[in-house]
């Protein structure tokens, strides 16, 4: 890192100053300006960001699908009411990884790997890597779904994907990096802007709230559906992303109450454009909907025209190609940050390529391998893309656990520790995330190998 | 980090680097980055945090997530696979 003179008169300790200091010292300078003239919007619109990232990073392209073939099966019985659920499940979550970066300003990987072991550190680092690998490609796959809508290929989606990450990184500053990200995610509206041009049922809608009718169907086919919207929802890389984001931004405790505003708001929008995806699937209920499942064509842009109108076929495009774009910069940045905090490198948007260069190269890197798989010819994206929730799923339980642990840890967190009642909804997160997602794998293994019927 | 140290930007005379010694000539980032905790910086957060000192049983536990984890794994990816081909 390239400090700068630390001019130090006798008796003076003043430390040696990165780029990343004095670029994240200029942010805080006007949090500081904002909090002392009193500008309360001010002060929000500054701090917001890594919570409405996160929750509406999730709102991904593969996400989006989900929940539109969700709708198109089952309707809107039991999925309005238990999407919203499980993002106030992501809310308990990421409320967490937000005060611990702010209280300790280090990422979720570098605490791991310090403070239990090596082993736990780089086991985290690699499910990580593996699930965002995989979910990158599921993002590719979507943005080529919306663009064949418009007549454009694949060669297309990846070009705008790795574009969006290179531009992105280019002005070396993580508030340049945010305000773009954040702009383009609030894109995310396009879904609810489809639901309302289907013209729904609004009594259907409010009638769905009571959680019925469940959907049907085997055994098997109700966890996939559970693993894989519950994988829509919380996943390792949004735990790693804000919590490294809220450090990189420089939150500090005294922050901690405009990061809860912004994980809430982040929440309640990933939640309601949510169910405007599955609204506007739902729509296909009746249209032989059952039989538009995950990424096959450009199945739910085209069906929706059809059904619809022509201009719920291109808002539900645009959409996924928004989703998809959001995603794979908040997801290759979350496996920049692990991948500089375990390496033990500098990991911010603050510092220059030069500087970083670990991390600017992994931000790049995983994109550029998912987009190189998904121009693959025969590739099996199908199958990866639908089994990119399941497996985050899977693998999710570690990473709540330790979260959990940070949180409670009051050697790092003092008096911003979790309490007993945060500790309870927590707790009771990570068991039932733990059940679906080893109940799913343990199930489809048992179906797969026969040993069940 | 939990720190009980006031930030750069506290009133406190203790803290603030321009009142411990007003002779000091200032820098031009001086004044920016007294608006960082000083755990903040880059220099504070490149020390490592000492490891945890777990119980017996909190051990135990994390072994069994990690049996628990790789088996279920094991499990997703033969699905995956079988489902492949």
């Amino acid at each position: 890192m390239a400090a700068t003179d630390a001019t130090v008169t006798p008796g003076l300790v003043l430390p040696p100053l990165t780029e990343e200091d004095l670029a994240r010292s200029h942010d805080r300078s006007r949090v500081h300006d904002a909090r002392v003239g009193r500008k309360r919007w001010r002060l929000l619109w500054l701090l917001v960001g890594p919570g409405i990232l996160a929750m509406l990073g999730e709102n991904d392209g593969p996400s989006m699908i989900a929940y539109a073939s969700d709708g198109a099966q089952y309707g809107l019985g039991f999925f309005v009411p238990f999407i919203p659920v499980l993002f106030a499940m992501a809310f308990v979550c990421q409320e967490m990884c937000m005060r611990i970066g702010a209280v300790t300003h280090r990422g979720y990987g570098e605490l791991v790997l310090q403070r239990y072991g090596r082993v736990w550190g780089w086991f985290g680092a690699g499910d990580l890597t593996l699930t965002n690998f995989v979910t990158l490609i599921a993002e590719f796959v979507a943005i080529r779904v919306g663009l064949a809508y418009f007549h454009l290929g694949s060669g297309v989606a990846v070009a705008l994907g790795l574009a969006l990450v290179a531009f992105t990184l280019s002005g070396g500053r993580y508030w340049r990096w945010e305000r773009i990200v954040l702009g383009m995610a609030l894109f995310n509206g396009l879904f609810l802007v489809a639901a309302i041009l289907v013209k729904p049922d609004v009594g259907s809608v409010v009638g769905a709230l009571d959680f019925t009718p469940f959907p049907g169907g085997s055994f098997n086919t109700l966890l996939l559906l559970l693993a894989s919207t519950i994988g829509a929802t919380v996943t390792p890389w949004m735990i790693f992303f804000q919590q490294s984001a809220s450090a990189d931004k420089g939150m500090t405790p005294s922050d901690i109450s405009h990061g809860r505003y912004d994980t809430a708001a982040g929440a309640v929008l990933a939640a309601i454009f949510g169910v405007g995806a599955l609204i506007a699937g739902a729509a296909l209920l009746t249209h032989g909907g059952s039989g538009i499942q995950g990424f096959a064509g450009a199945g739910f842009p085209e069906a929706l025209k059809h059904i619809s109108g022509s201009a719920v076929g291109t808002v539900f495009a645009l959409g996924l190609i928004e989703a998809g774009a959001v995603a794979i910069l908040t997801i290759s940045a979350s496996t920049a940050y692990a991948a500089g905090e375990c390496i033990g490198v500098s990991h911010s948007f603050n510092s220059s390529l030069r500087n970083s260069l670990v991390f600017h190269a992994a931000n790049v890197g995983i994109a550029l391998l998912a987009a190189v798989v998904i121009l693959i010819p025969g590739a099996p994206l199908l199958s990866i893309a639908l089994n990119a929730n399941v497996l985050a799923t899977v693998l999710l339980p570690v990473s709540l656990v330790f979260m959990l642990m940070l949180a409670n840890d009051r050697g790092l967190m003092g008096p911003w520790a979790n309490r007993r009642a945060t500790n309870a909804v927590g707790i009771t997160v990570i068991a039932f995330v733990g059940l679906c997602g080893a109940a799913y794998g343990i199930d489809s293994f048992l179906l797969s190998t026969h040993l069940i019927g | 980090m939990n720190t009980d140290l006031p930030t750069m930007d506290d009133p406190d005379p203790r803290a603030t680097i321009e009142e411990r010694d007003p002779r000091r000539p200032r820098r031009p980032e001086d004044e920016l980055v007294m608006h960082l905790e000083r755990d903040q910086l880059v220099v504070a957060t490149s020390r490592p945090v000492p490891p945890a000192l777990l119980s017996a049983r909190v051990r135990a536990g994390l072994w069994a997530l990690r049996v628990f984890v790789v088996l279920v794994s094991l499990m997703v990816i033969y699905t995956f696979a079988h489902q492949l081909y």
